[in-house]
């Protein structure tokens, strides 16, 4: 390692552990980088412009968040909410399961946890606190639990980030994200059975099954937004790019012209806390496209391959081995970061181990979501004590049972490359 | 003093949320112009809507997020929407908290102005270089240089901010809020 790096690498730790914002840290330190290799600072600027002005997936970003806050500020998630209820809410521990339903269904919209956490969770948080039936802890941990499957489906925020580090095809990832994440719902409604039932926990009174078409047909218009995605990707009317778009204005059509819940005012409002998310998330997308020119001209990416191949490393091992590791960094570290930085270190190795990249890509997306939800440091039990003031002891406290399953489905898409790679090689991918 | 604060930002803010709604529309018209070429009635129809008239759009794109992420760092993100590494920052006591933020402060406004002009020498062959496809929009005087100038109000705008929070927090010290985490970006 030379002592540039050694010292770009100190700079950043030292600047990021004080507090300074992770974008603005890692500009700093690639500027110590140049200074003391003896190139002009100059160059992180140009390598960053650079690199934005050509990475046209990334315009993706900044139209999904448009959609999602769109969809949590009209009342399309009230409308999907009635419909879970009058589906699935008759069963032993109902509200759970209207909770992870209604993610499953969310996250085919929206492509973000913490929007499915802040939006359609803080609701479904209210009903099952109101009369006592749920222990506020409960609700809040499995409302954060389900929330991780939102970027798991398509469309995905993190997806289309891993898609421009590797290189890998997003239709493709996102078509590799849907059996995971069913996968994911299965489990967590598993274990929120297993445990209304040990706790008793009240049965909700029934709703009746005639009024079930009028539950389906109030949502039907929302319950259409994921086909029409999955329709524009894969049918080849749109890019996934523009797919974003696409549901933006679906989204903005039900709000406003269908539903008739959205003003003027709310919208202008939407867009203004949409280019401010977009502007923080872009500067830090920014910087990882600095850090990670830093990390390619040291060459570590393939040092580290080469490391890794000459210690005879099984494949199945290094992938544990990563996945470990990303577990532990995801308990205090953002999941942008670590796709963005860590992750593109493993793609040699990968490479050379001949593992496939949208399996390592979905299983390592998965991963960062199960980090948003690891103490100490989980952005989306934060998000939930932050919206609903439910005290972080009392989610972490029931948030271990929820997290166990998860690493068990983690470690199944690991151990069976076809619950990601089935459906990807269906629609004709080779790998 | 201070409504001259709340308007500029309420400025800035409308400016962030144009080119957002500019973002949006574009990729809408992007769409809508491929569909229209290959339904013969509408081609016909509507003669604008020659995809020859939009070559223009994914650059706009392109040119608008790029604008969008440095103009709103630049005025319109606070420094709690950030993603940020928080953890020691909130457990030290409130005198050793003030003297981290007026360190960070410091090393942003410092090291930002430092890289300006080296940056703005990196960009001065832009000068010559046109945008690919800009010019049919906004006439050919539109170089790359253009674009990229962004990068250089960003470098000045957000030193200046900095500094001033640094010597805020040197006044006032930090206030005991934590940062609100990204509400619905990446994760």
């Amino acid at each position: 390692m030379t002592l540039e790096f050694t010292l770009c690498l100190l700079a950043l730790f030292l600047l990021a552990g004080i507090g300074t914002p992770i974008a603005y840290s890692i500009i700093l330190s690639s500027l110590v980088y140049l200074a003391v290799a003896g190139d002009s600072i100059g160059i992180a600027g140009k390598t960053l412009m650079d690199g934005l002005y050509q990475s046209f997936i990334l315009l993706a970003v900044p139209l999904f968040i448009v959609a999602a806050n769109i969809m949590n500020a009209g009342t399309i998630s009230d409308r999907l909410l009635q419909f879970c209820v009058a589906v699935v809410g008759r069963f032993r521990g109902g509200l759970g399961h209207v909770n992870v339903v209604a993610s499953l269904i969310f996250s085919g919209m929206s492509g973000s946890a913490v929007a499915d956490a802040a939006g359609i969770g803080k609701i479904i948080i209210e009903m099952m606190t109101k009369e006592n039936h749920y222990p506020r802890g409960y609700a809040a941990a499995i409302t954060a639990a389900s929330a991780t499957i939102g970027p798991i489906i398509p469309p995905s925020i993190p997806m289309v980030l891993y898609a421009l580090v590797s290189n890998t095809s997003i239709g493709y990832l996102f078509l590799g994200g849907i059996i995971p994440g069913i996968v994911m719902g299965i489990v967590l409604m598993f274990m929120n059975y297993v445990i209304s039932s040990r706790r008793g926990y009240a049965l909700e009174e029934a709703v009746p099954l005639r009024e079930l078409p009028k539950h389906t047909a109030n949502a039907f218009p929302a319950l259409l937004m994921p086909a029409i995605l999955l329709y524009g990707i894969y049918g080849g009317v749109t890019t996934p790019t523009e797919a974003a778009a696409v549901a933006a204005l679906y989204a903005l059509i039900l709000a406003a012209v269908f539903y008739r819940a959205l003003k003027l005012r709310a919208f202008y409002d939407i867009l203004v806390e949409s280019a401010r998310s977009s502007a923080a998330v872009g500067l830090v997308i920014g910087g990882a496209l600095i850090l990670n020119y830093i990390v390619a001209s040291e060459n570590i990416p393939n040092m580290m391959a080469d490391a890794l191949v000459g210690l005879d490393v099984s494949p199945i091992v290094f992938f544990l081995g990563v996945n470990l590791l990303l577990l532990l960094l995801g308990c205090v570290l953002d999941a942008t970061t670590i796709i963005l930085v860590i992750i593109p270190l493993f793609l040699p190795t990968c490479r050379e181990l001949g593992i496939d990249l949208v399996h390592f890509g979905v299983v390592a997306v998965v991963n960062c979501m199960i980090g948003l939800i690891t103490p100490p440091y989980g952005i989306l039990l934060f998000v939930i004590n932050a919206v609903t003031r439910i005290p972080l002891g009392e989610i972490i406290g029931e948030i271990w049972a929820f997290l166990a399953v998860l690493v068990v489905a983690l470690l199944m898409m690991i151990f069976i490359p076809d619950i990601v790679l089935f459906l990807p090689r269906l629609m004709g991918y080779e790998g | 003093m201070k409504t001259f604060i709340k308007w500029f930002s309420r400025g800035t803010e409308f400016v962030a949320a144009m080119m957002m709604a500019a973002m949006f529309a574009t990729f809408i018209l992007q769409v809508v112009v491929r569909y229209s070429a290959r339904t013969p009635a509408i081609a016909e129809a509507l003669p604008f809507l020659d995809p020859g008239n939009f070559g223009w759009t994914l650059e706009f794109c392109l040119a608008i997020w790029v604008w969008m992420i440095f103009w709103g760092n630049s005025f319109v993100v606070r420094d709690q929407d950030h993603v940020t590494f928080d953890i020691i920052f909130l457990r030290v006591r409130p005198e050793i908290r003030k003297w981290l933020a007026i360190i960070s402060a410091l090393a942003i406004t410092v090291g930002l102005l430092l890289s300006l002009e080296p940056t703005w020498g990196k960009f001065y062959i832009l000068r010559l270089k046109s945008t690919a496809t800009l010019s049919q929009l906004f006439g050919s005087g539109t170089k790359m240089r253009d674009i990229y100038s962004i990068y250089a109000l960003f470098l000045i705008a957000v030193s200046l901010r900095y500094a001033w929070r640094a010597v805020q927090a040197y006044r006032k010290g930090v206030e005991d809020e934590g940062h609100h985490h990204l509400k619905v970006t990446d994760e």
